[in-house]
């Protein structure tokens, strides 16, 4: 049973559209916090600011639901893009607290050597921990679709699971316990993509 | 080091029927849109864009059905243009799998649609794609609702309310290059790209990668194209292909 | 009528699926028996083949001469064709026009396959796009009308654009990709129906909405005939005429042009496997694979055993077979669950709509008499 979080931010129809298409067909968008917490996997989606999407959480009362999920629960939770910022404590692009799941915070990109921001477009990743599980068969030539103009830094090598090279190497993946964030799009980037769902919905309880 | 720009293939739609135009008229009949979405699909293409040619000038609604079905065939960004006319229209395309929204007329008419979109969305999300026309004069002219109406802006009037509407992205056309594949217009390129930061996309007369080598050393971010994509061969025998000389590494 | 006790032939992999089969005392069936007696003594693949070819390549470019092309060949991405344009092109030095037909649902690998074929032999490609919203509402009205004859809308559809094409711009010589060495035994009528206008038109006039206005269509008569014998358009297999190996002509297109081959025979349009993998399959209990595979071992390319045991692995995967469903559902515009209401309905034959069966057996007849056609129809 997998739910991907709807809190009116994010391309929720595209991670759906994947999902079903690789043949799992218990997946539903919804906010409703029974089906959530009964869930055996969570996507965060998300796309726009930080603070809308906290605003967005918390009015749904969904960021004490994903914390229970997460650190109480202990299933699987998976953040993209925006939904992956919004895992950690912080961002320079807004002043809400983050869920704090993973300890990390997010600053917007520092360039200045002619790169513009966001970064937008396809990237190759760099894979820093091979033997965690979102990385089964991956490898360094795999790349994915990128759109954000702030990036996560991360002070724990251990929880870096992915860079890319935007001007400089960037965090983009990234793991504590069971929560795991991406800043790609997976539902976007054709086999790359369905390869790393598939790695997650492949992951069970701790 | 990042130098990957994107190789966007342009579908242009009439009703449920995919078409391409020459000069913004007459349009060739291609066939079915979900097949050929299916197609770029599996050939793993960057982006997609499509543009429905007629939803502006002859005042059609959106057709979100066929849209939709073309969202669940693919697994890259999709961008959608063509007679959007309200933020229900701009939330709707969000909601059925489409990452970006393009304005074109609403960029001469709407301009309070583009800036609530880039508010709701974030600018990345947003994008204004230009018609031009080169006058005999050698200026060049802005044009809506598919190169039917003449607008009076200069191109600092443009520059200035790109910047202000705060669009993440903007797609360069010149109708007279249309379905030509006689090359890219680089003068305009140039020009636009020297006066505003946010990322170009060059469109309007590919005809093969060189072009797009051309178009990236006049300041473009990304290409775009559609003749090269749809049609094959001298006699311009329909069938989709895709290259990008960009993506070695990851295929 | 009672049902009939479960037998495959012993020779082929033809089987009781095909309710009218006989076989004789030792469990050969009659579609081997055919070949043996019919086909094979008039197939020249030897020094007699090659003197037939050679007139007709002699005749070609006689005809052809001071023209673009002298020659107008059929592609579809799939192997004998592909091998066919590469045969023509560089072993015979004809000049062909590569015509392919689009009916809206080619796979990827076979777009990409004439791409590179077509590519590398530097020829030129016409493709004629078939108005897909005509060509939907015609293949919808079949699915409604229950025969299992799916692909005849298709198949009519690109024999008419291509015969119509090589007619109108006066290219005399059609040289198609069929042959003996793959297909010599034949489905029996009850899977596979042949080229017939009237139906079509009766089929569409019962269950189609939207007049078919540009669809290319001609009737039998027209082309077998008026085609043939009044504007002198030539139909020739020179595959029937040469060794043509399956295995090898994979190997050559692969080596030349990085060809990429498919699962199974037709299954370059998502449509056809799945008329031929679903549809067939689980509405009426056929399996095309058993004729393509008898055709196979008759030819010797084929060895029995493995055939069976491909036989005993259904066509295409559960997963792909759903995909495919969704697919096509969506491309008809209905649901699925109409969809699978129309296969829950009664199987219906060309003897359930107005068809020209009966004339066209007389034509086969005629032409069976006059030694043009060998394989046997019932």
């Amino acid at each position: 049973m997998i739910t991907i979080i709807d809190y009116d931010m994010g391309n929720v129809g595209s991670i759906k559209n994947m999902l079903e298409y690789l043949g799992f067909t218990d997946v539903e968008i919804s906010s409703d916090q029974e089906r959530i917490l009964k869930s055996t996997h969570v996507i965060l989606p998300g796309v726009g600011s930080f603070d809308e999407g906290m605003k967005n959480l918390e009015a749904r009362k969904l960021d004490i639901i994903l914390k229970e999920f997460a650190l109480i629960l202990k299933k699987p939770l998976l953040g993209i893009c925006l939904g992956m910022q919004l895992l950690g404590n912080s961002s320079e692009e807004g002043i809400k607290k983050g869920l704090g799941l993973i300890d990390f915070y997010n600053i917007r990109f520092r360039l200045n050597n002619g790169l513009k921001v966001p970064h937008m477009g396809w990237n190759t990743i760099k894979i820093i921990n091979s033997h965690n599980p979102l990385l089964k068969d991956l490898d360094n030539n795999y790349r994915y679709y990128f759109v954000h103009s702030y990036h996560a830094v991360c002070d724990d090598e251990n929880q870096v699971l992915l860079t890319a090279n935007y001007g400089y190497d960037v965090v983009v993946g990234i793991n504590q316990g069971n929560v795991y964030g991406v800043q790609f799009h997976p539902e976007k980037s054709h086999h790359f993509g369905m390869k790393l769902l598939q790695n997650f919905l492949g992951i069970n309880n701790v | 080091m990042y130098n990957r720009p994107r190789v966007i293939p342009v579908l242009g739609i009439i009703d449920d029927d995919l078409v391409k135009t020459t000069k913004y008229t007459n349009p060739r009949y291609l066939g079915d849109p979900i097949n050929a979405v299916k197609i770029f699909n599996g050939k793993y293409v960057d982006e997609l864009v499509i543009t429905d040619i007629r939803a502006s000038v002859e005042n059609k609604p959106i057709n979100f059905e066929l849209l939709s079905h073309i969202a669940q065939q693919a697994f890259m960004p999709l961008g959608y243009g063509g007679g959007i006319k309200t933020f229900e229209e701009v939330k709707k395309l969000f909601r059925i799998g489409f990452e970006k929204v393009i304005f074109n007329t609403a960029f001469i008419d709407n301009s309070d649609l583009i800036k609530r979109s880039v508010e709701y969305a974030g600018s990345q999300s947003v994008v204004v794609s230009l018609d031009f026309k080169k006058s005999i004069t050698g200026k060049y002219v802005l044009y809506a609702k598919s190169g039917t109406v003449k607008s009076n802006m200069t191109i600092p009037d443009i520059i200035s309310r790109l910047i202000e509407l705060n669009v993440g992205e903007v797609v360069l056309n010149v109708i007279d290059k249309d379905g030509t594949m006689s090359g890219y217009d680089l003068e305009i390129i140039k020009i636009i790209c020297s006066m505003i930061d946010v990322p170009v996309i060059a469109n309007s007369g590919a005809k093969d990668e060189s072009d797009f080598y051309q178009a990236i050393n006049s300041g473009a971010h990304s290409v775009a194209a559609s003749s090269m994509f749809v049609y094959f061969g001298k006699s311009k025998a329909v069938l989709v292909t895709y290259n990008s000389p960009f993506n070695k590494g990851g295929k | 009528m009672e049902k009939r006790q479960y037998q495959v032939c012993t020779r082929c992999v033809m089987d009781t699926s095909d309710s009218v089969i006989k076989f004789d005392e030792n469990g050969v069936c009659d579609h081997c028996k055919n070949f043996e007696e019919s086909i094979k003594p008039n197939w020249h693949v030897d020094h007699l083949g090659k003197e037939k070819l050679d007139k007709i390549v002699d005749q070609v470019k006689k005809d052809g001469k001071g023209k673009d092309f002298d020659c107008i060949i059929g592609i579809s991405g799939g192997i004998d064709s592909s091998y066919l344009l590469y045969y023509a092109k560089e072993v015979l030095g004809l000049r062909p026009l590569a015509f392919s037909v689009d009916t809206g649902w080619n796979l990827n690998v076979a777009v990409e396959n004439i791409e590179k074929v077509v590519k590398g032999l530097g020829l030129e490609l016409y493709t004629e796009i078939v108005n897909w919203n005509e060509m939907k509402d015609l293949q919808l009205a079949f699915f409604k009308s229950q025969v299992p004859y799916q692909d005849l809308p298709q198949d009519h559809v690109i024999f008419a654009a291509l015969y119509n094409y090589a007619v109108k711009y006066k290219i005399k010589h059609v040289l198609t990709g069929g042959n003996f060495s793959t297909e010599c035994i034949r489905e029996p009528l009850e899977w596979v129906y042949q080229n017939d206008l009237r139906m079509i038109k009766d089929i569409h006039k019962k269950f189609g909405k939207k007049p078919l206005k540009t669809l290319p269509l001609t009737s039998m008569f027209k082309y077998k005939i008026y085609y043939r014998f009044v504007k002198g358009m030539k139909v020739h297999r020179p595959l029937d005429l040469i060794p043509y190996n399956k295995t090898e002509a994979i190997n050559t297109l692969k080596e030349k042009f990085n060809y990429e081959p498919y699962a199974n025979k037709h299954f370059e349009s998502i449509f056809t496997r799945f008329y031929e993998g679903y549809w067939l399959v689980e509405k009426f209990g056929y399996d095309k694979r058993r004729a393509h595979f008898s055709s196979l071992i008759s030819t010797g390319q084929l060895n029995r055993d493995v055939a069976l045991r491909m036989l005993d692995n259904p066509p295409y995967d559960k997963t792909q077979a759903m995909r495919d469903l969704e697919y096509v559902c969506k491309k008809l515009g209905i649901s699925k669950d109409e969809f699978l209401s129309i296969m829950k309905e009664d199987n219906k034959t060309y003897k359930g709509y107005k068809n020209s069966s009966k004339f066209i057996a007389l034509g086969v007849k005629i032409a069976q008499f006059l030694g043009i056609e060998k394989r046997q129809y019932r």
